[in-house]
């Protein structure tokens, strides 16, 4: 994820461990079929979406529109999730779905995701990734 | 020289950033047209001139290799030459693209740099 912030959106900024408290105006998702299948989803707060559209599109932050944010966010989700699935050995091609924003309890959970974050600006990214291969017997929950 | 090249990618934000990079990059176009899936790039480049093609791989209706393989069948169309941007970085991938005719191959992330030199090495072969 930090490949890609900084080699396409001239970004880099400290991870985090665990994911903070703060409102996530923005979330996008996607998911994939392979073997196995799973799903990605980010999440950020307006000012850093803006911030990261900003950079992405070469404008300054005041210029940038609700849609090209949604657009840019969505295509940081497919390059993250790309990228992800490229490092993993698998005898199948990935096919992945096309992003979309999502709304509040749209958010895919359940054990066995993998959480990444990274400060952008004055919040923090959060990227939720799962390859849906988990044994375990709790169940999966929709994030409220 | 001056070049006209399509930029094929279902994200308005790619399509964007790429037309962006080729600008930054000294690459003097006389023209830059868009698609947003190969059905629709095959329609331009039936009306249209076009130097250079960058397309993406994962598109609705006709996706990257389908327009690579209707492009060859194509003999109007068959020389004009393409580069695939893609988030696939697997080597089956790459393989199959360039099998199918692509000229360079870029996998996302890259940078702007990687993009520049993609284009100069396939633009220097149109100019000889």
């Amino acid at each position: 994820m930090d490949d890609v912030l900084e080699k396409m959106f001239f970004i880099r900024g400290p991870s985090d461990s665990f994911a903070p408290q703060q409102l996530s105006e923005v979330v996008a998702g996607l998911s994939f079929e392979g073997n196995p299948p799973g799903w990605l989803t980010l999440e950020l707060p307006g000012d850093a979406a803006r911030l990261l559209t900003a950079s992405f599109l070469g404008q300054e932050e005041t210029e940038v529109s609700p849609q090209e944010v949604g657009e840019v966010v969505c295509e940081l989700a497919n390059i993250i999730c790309g990228a992800t699935l490229s490092r993993v050995e698998s005898e199948t091609t990935f096919r992945l779905s096309e992003p979309r924003l999502l709304i509040a309890g749209e958010r895919p959970g359940g054990c066995g995701t993998a959480m990444h974050a990274v400060r952008i600006g004055s919040g923090t990214l959060v990227v939720n990734f799962k390859m849906e291969e988990c044994a375990c017997p709790c169940s999966s929950e929709r994030a409220s | 020289m001056s070049y006209r090249i399509l930029i094929v990618d279902d994200s308005p934000a790619m399509r964007s950033f790429v037309r962006r990079v080729i600008h930054l990059s000294g690459v003097d176009v006389e023209e830059f047209r868009e698609a947003s899936n190969g059905a629709r790039a095959l329609d331009i480049l039936r009306e249209h001139p076009v130097d250079l093609v960058l397309t993406d791989v994962n598109m609705p209706e006709v996706d990257g290799e389908q327009f690579l393989e209707r492009l060859a069948e194509d003999d109007r169309l068959k020389g004009i030459p393409v580069i695939v941007i893609s988030t696939d970085a697997t080597q089956n991938r790459i393989s199959r693209l360039i099998k199918l005719g692509a000229r360079g191959y870029l996998s996302k992330p890259f940078l702007p740099e990687v993009l520049r030199a993609q284009l100069e090495g396939v633009l220097e072969t149109i100019r000889v």
